[in-house]
């Protein structure tokens, strides 16, 4: 044992005194010493440490921190010469798990206790399991960006911060749902919260908000963010980063592996929150079209996830839903054999009658709209002059089966024309039938949809259609803002009220007025009115990996013998180099046709040798190469994953293929 | 209730009735439109019944006896059904019963003896007792169980259910069908019937049972337009009588049965639609040589993900001015949502592009001698049209490609993008089928082995309830689990080749990475 004296007090072995802080980093106001010797093991040092202190208290978590070597010392067989500390090491016995306030991908905060002594893989891990996100791997941390200290004075609103870092996971054990959510939640009031906010989309962010926030106009802006992040090999302690820090959780591997509906609800909400701020923040492009779709899919989503929460909330029972279901339909049926006329509600195929001004555009004529008394049965349009000559052959007669059916409506100058261009063998021809009012407007509308797409008004859908429509028209007069004092706008939440601008980038914003937005998203609407909240989000997550840009991930780099700076993109399969002038494609290399990568940490260059002897060497110049590096290893071990393998992650296979040389 | 009840038992014996019509007719050697006529006011319905009639009446006498063989051999299959579920309904729960057994009345509808169709429909009464409870409510129930129903609800459900059978049987009986000529590559003619249920995939197997050709992947069904000098391949999930349907009365418009490459091409060298850079010189010698795992691992990443990468294509296209003669070269680009062009002066970022046309409602043609007919600069055509245009019409767009790579480039990359994983699972389902066929032929044992298999995907399967469009699927995997888990394997095998890097680097050059080598730079 250290510390043998004589009789004087004086040490006659070799031991020596050394000093340990308690608490964190930079907190010297407490301090133990002991008496070691080189041969002393950090777990009985751990030991000495806790019986000096004498206090009663739950030490579990806390290990010894090396501050000159930055390192921890969680080998607690091994001894301090093993170490290599002396007396002068400077050592603080601090919590390994501390606080930091996480910037999701939906930019809520959320504080919870990360490990800060685990490789920030594992760390990562054990933040997903918490937050319950399966494949952590594609997951990662970033450093918050400098604030621009000049605009300090800007009044940043106060935000709530969620709080995990009162709960914790029994380690090993899959969580269990408990009340539809996994049970670690369902503890408090608070936490329940907490996984609201998770599982389910945001509402669409304040416009004003939209323009404020930084969004990069170049290729040269899209490289900075991945200067920021954090090296997954080394623990958050050896980054610099201090309790109480703000970190952000992102997706950082565009790889995203068996997405499931049911079993991803956190992880598909979060992933289409970051696929919908790529794109408000325009940090992919996409065209006038696509962005449609995606604002109409987040006005939907944003309807859905409010009208679907007490649905939802009961239904996360597959058996008690498909049963729910099976009773639904079953009342259903019942109520439709309640009246007497069974046979009649069940086989004949409603139909609208009714005068409208129908316009047909032709060539060299000047006829504006007639009225014409107007059939609408099954899929199919005829009108006639006038209602007494109905059982006659009607003017003309048209199968909008295929259809295109544009409204053109004006809710405050009471216009409520549909526009329809029907095939025909000969062509396409256009007409405009003009409604009366809202209501027979949304009944003819919601009737024309269905059948363009092959279905009768007898459809389940088309109470529910017409229903939509009504909502849309009202919508529309209140995002007018000419004042509209109809009942229908009454019944609708201020939430809902469809602002078209909180759903589209910022340049959608400059280009169109709010008015010639909401027709062309409520246009868009109609196709993906029918999905169901998952649905809606994963078409919206699909609709984003489409996009040719998805997925690349941009460094400036310079290349071997070349004299200019250029970027390189980093896909899941390739990697691509890009004049950084012009944002041409100059050149792909595909991982397939990978044999090996080098880095050369001291001269900062990434040395890539492909099959056929290409080999392409470069500097990285906006963020380490350690990042290159770890982009191209982590995308590498992301395709060895198979389904077959479940959830096992083989963690040292990752640290080798992104390690670096402390690594080893 | 009384009177509905009567209502129902009008039903059905019209139904029977209807169906004695039927079989009488057949003797006559014409079928008369399975349903009343007066009630169809559409003029695009209408046409294919006359279609039918009219094609019944031109067709050859030896087209008619084989026409006549198939549906003996229909009815003959029928019944063999109708002894199965009898079978099936001794174990089955009941609830199912009533089901299958209206697919069995439906399937031998043409049948011939005047009196099965009527002990068909005794035995679906038979098999459906005055119902206790719901069926299907009792089995799933979890504790505590609802009240039982009331003796009116009860009645209530029986009523319901029983008119849901109605329904069912005289939907069934209203199913469409169609005689198609289909013309073979030796020019001779095939006649088929084609129920409005049948996926081109069904007819496709269909043919192969007649024609006893080697049922390789490329064999498709071409829809050919003689008069707008266009054609396309049918997609094997496409609806056949759907189609046809879109056609006039008078049309020229021919099917083909015939092999064609490109059908299934992108799955067989993907790489010449995905990696292709653009006429670089390169592209084109390493493209012939990639190996098979790369391809397929090509193909996992282009259409199994959790969505399907639609490949990038993008050039210059000569597009043909609406109405006239002349065309007019633009830079477009092809992208998931739909075909975009680069506006005069523009660059081509996504943010500027202007969109030409979407997908949804057009169907993608090879246009042929357009140099002729249109002045086109090249022979390498492809057309846009709404399926339904059956003349010449500014609606129909003409796009002319440089030379023949690229037009095959540019359709094909349309049709992933129009109909994205679909058109992998159709390949998939092509070539388990054709590797069935290959394996039969090595047994040696054809021809006994192929008429005792029911032919797949002809008849809906028994989940169906009314004659909804079947999923080939079904019948298929029924037919051909085996050629179906060899199919499995080679999707399976490759993929651990597949990735790459890692497996492919060598396990030093792993650590060689790490730059210890390489320190001392070069």
């Amino acid at each position: 044992m250290a510390g043998m004296k004589t009789a004087f007090g004086d040490y006659i072995d070799s031991s020596w005194e050394l000093r340990v802080f308690v608490g964190e980093e930079a907190t010297e106001n407490e301090s133990v010493t002991l008496r070691v010797t080189g041969e002393s093991h950090i777990g009985g040092v751990l030991l000495k440490i806790v019986e000096e202190i004498k206090r009663k208290q739950d030490w579990s978590d806390h290990a010894i921190w090396w501050e000159q070597k930055r390192q921890w010392l969680l080998q607690t067989h091994w001894t301090l010469d093993k170490y290599g500390i002396l007396a002068d090491a400077r050592l603080f016995f601090g919590p390994q798990h501390r606080p930091i306030i996480l910037r999701l991908p939906n930019r809520r905060a959320l504080r919870l206790r990360a490990s800060f002594s685990q490789p920030l893989f594992q760390a990562v891990a054990a933040i997903c399991r918490l937050l319950s996100i399966r494949h952590p791997e594609e997951l990662s941390l970033l450093r918050t960006p400098e604030k621009k200290e000049k605009k300090k004075k800007e009044k940043e609103p106060e935000e709530g911060v969620y709080d995990l870092s009162k709960v914790t996971l029994a380690g090993g054990v899959a969580p269990v749902l408990f009340r539809g959510m996994p049970a670690h939640f369902s503890d408090s009031k608070q936490t329940e919260a907490c996984y609201h906010m998770l599982s389910r989309p945001q509402p669409p962010p304040d416009p004003l908000l939209l323009q404020r926030l930084p969004r990069p106009g170049s290729l040269l802006d899209k490289t900075q963010l991945h200067s920021r992040w954090l090296d997954s090999s080394r623990c958050l302690m050896q980054q610099g980063i201090k309790a109480g820090d703000m970190l952000w959780l992102r997706f950082k591997y565009y790889s995203f592996f068996d997405l499931d509906p049911k079993t991803d609800p956190v992880r598909l909400t979060q992933l289409y929150e970051q696929a919908r701020w790529d794109l408000l923040l325009e940090e992919i492009d996409c065209t006038e079209e696509e962005m449609m779709v995606f604002a109409a899919l987040q006005y939907h989503i944003n309807k859905q996830s409010q009208s679907g929460h007490m649905g939802e909330a009961a239904g996360t029972d597959p058996g008690l839903d498909d049963l729910e279901a099976a009773l639904n339909n079953l009342e259903v049926k019942l109520e439709g054999s309640a009246p007497t006329d069974v046979l009649d509600s069940l086989t004949t195929i409603p139909e609208l009658k009714d005068h409208l001004r129908i316009f047909r555009p032709r060539k060299l004529t000047l006829k504006g709209y007639r009225q014409h008394w107007v059939v609408f049965k099954e899929t199919t349009l005829s009108y006639y002059k006038s209602q007494d000559e109905a059982p006659g052959d009607p003017i003309q007669q048209l199968n909008l089966k295929g259809c295109e059916v544009v409204p053109d409506v004006n809710v405050s100058g009471q216009k409520f024309c549909i526009k329809l261009l029907v095939p025909s063998p000969e062509g396409m021809s256009e007409i405009y039938l003009r409604c009366q009012d809202e209501q027979q407007y949304a009944h003819w509308m919601a009737g024309c949809r269905l059948a363009s797409k092959g279905r009768t008004m007898a459809d389940r859908s088309y109470p529910s259609e017409v229903q939509a429509i009504l909502a849309f028209l009202s919508l529309q007069r209140a995002g007018g803002g000419s004042g509209g004092s109809g009942n229908h706008t009454q019944g609708l939440d201020a939430t809902e009220a469809l602002n078209p601008y909180g759903l589209v980038a910022p340049r959608f914003q400059r280009k169109f007025k709010a008015k010639q937005l909401t027709p062309r998203i409520l246009e868009a609407h109609q196709n993906v009115a029918q999905l169901s909240l998952s649905e809606a989000q994963l078409r919206f997550i699909q609709a984003w990996q489409s996009l040719p840009d998805f997925g690349l991930s941009y460094f400036v780099v310079r290349f071997k013998g070349s004299r200019k700076d250029e970027i390189l993109g980093i896909a899941n399969n390739r990697l691509i180099r890009i004049d950084l002038a012009v944002g041409d494609v100059v050149k792909t290399w595909r991982f397939s046709n990978m044999r090996q990568w080098n880095v050369n940490w001291d001269i900062r260059q990434v040395a890539i040798e492909f099959d056929e002897h290409i080999n392409v060497a470069f500097g990285c110049v906006s963020a380490s190469c350690r990042t290159v590096h770890e982009y191209i290893g982590g995308y590498i071990f992301l395709s060895t994953r198979e389904r077959a393998r479940g959830e096992e992650l083989d963690e040292d296979l990752f640290l080798q293929l992104t390690g670096g040389h402390e690594a080893f | 209730m009384g009177e509905s009840n009567d209502d129902i038992d009008q039903m059905f014996s019209n139904l029977l009735g209807e169906m004695d019509l039927l079989t009488q007719s057949l003797g006559v050697e014409t079928l008369p439109p399975p349903e009343t006529r007066t009630t169809r006011t559409e003029f695009n319905y209408t046409v294919g019944f006359k279609d039918l009639n009219e094609s019944l009446n031109a067709l050859e006498d030896q087209d008619l006896d084989a026409l006549m063989a198939d549906l003996v051999a229909d009815i003959s299959e029928a019944e063999q059904r109708t002894i199965q579920a009898q079978k099936a309904s001794a174990q089955n729960p009941p609830h199912l019963a009533p089901r299958e057994a209206s697919h069995f009345s439906g399937a031998a509808f043409l049948g011939s003896e005047a009196d099965a169709p009527a002990a068909r429909i005794s035995y679906c009464e038979d098999a459906f007792p005055p119902p206790p409870a719901d069926p299907v409510l009792d089995l799933p129930l979890p504790p505590p169980p609802p009240e039982p129903l009331s003796q009116e609800e009860e009645e209530a459900q029986a009523k319901a259910d029983k008119i849901k059978l109605a329904l069912e049987k005289l939907k069934e009986a209203k199913v469409k069908k169609l005689v198609v000529k289909v013309h073979m590559n030796d020019n001779s003619t095939k006649s088929l019937m084609v129920d409005e249920r049948q996926l081109v995939r069904d007819v496709l197997d269909n043919l192969f049972e007649k024609t006893h050709c080697d049922c390789n992947v490329d064999w498709c069904l071409y829809e050919i337009y003689p008069e707008l000098q266009i054609e396309r391949i049918f997609e094997d999930h496409e609806n056949v009588v759907e189609v046809l349907s879109d056609w006039t009365r008078d049309t020229e418009n021919k099917i083909l049965f015939l092999e064609k490459g490109e059908k299934y091409g992108v799955f067989k060298n993907p790489q010449n639609f995905y990696l292709d850079n653009r006429g670089k010189k390169d592209s084109k010698e390493t493209n012939e040589k990639m190996n098979a795992k790369n391809k397929e691992s090509l193909l996992e990443e282009s259409f199994c993900g959790t969505s399907v990468i639609v490949p990038e294509i993008e050039g210059a296209l000569y597009l043909k001015e609406d109405g006239k003669k002349s065309w007019k070269r633009r830079y477009f680009l092809l992208r998931a949502s739909g075909i975009y062009y680069v506006p005069k002066g523009k660059t081509k970022t996504s943010r500027d592009l202007a969109c030409f046309i979407q997908f949804e409602n057009v169907n993608i043609y090879y246009g042929l001698q357009c140099k002729v007919k249109y002045k086109a600069p090249t022979d390498c055509c492809f057309v846009l049209k709404h399926p339904q245009i059956q003349k010449e019409s500014q609606y129909i767009k003409y796009l002319c490609c440089d030379d023949a790579r690229t037009l095959s480039q540019w359709v094909t990359g349309i049709r992933i993008a129009k109909y994205g994983k679909t058109l992998y699972d159709n390949y998939q389902r092509a070539v388990a089928k054709a590797g069935l066929a290959s394996r039969w032929t090595n047994l040696g044992t054809v021809s006994p082995a192929i008429p005792a298999q029911p032919p797949a995907g002809r008849k809906p399967s028994p989940a169906q309830p009314n004659g909804q469009v079947p999923q080939a699927a079904h019948s298929v995997s029924a037919v051909l689990s085996g050629a179906q888990k060899q199919a499995e394997m080679t999707k399976v095998r490759p993929k651990r080749g597949s990735h790459v890097a890692y497996p492919t680097v060598p396990e030093e050059s792993k650590l060689k990475h790490s730059g210890q080598r390489d320190t001392g730079g070069k």
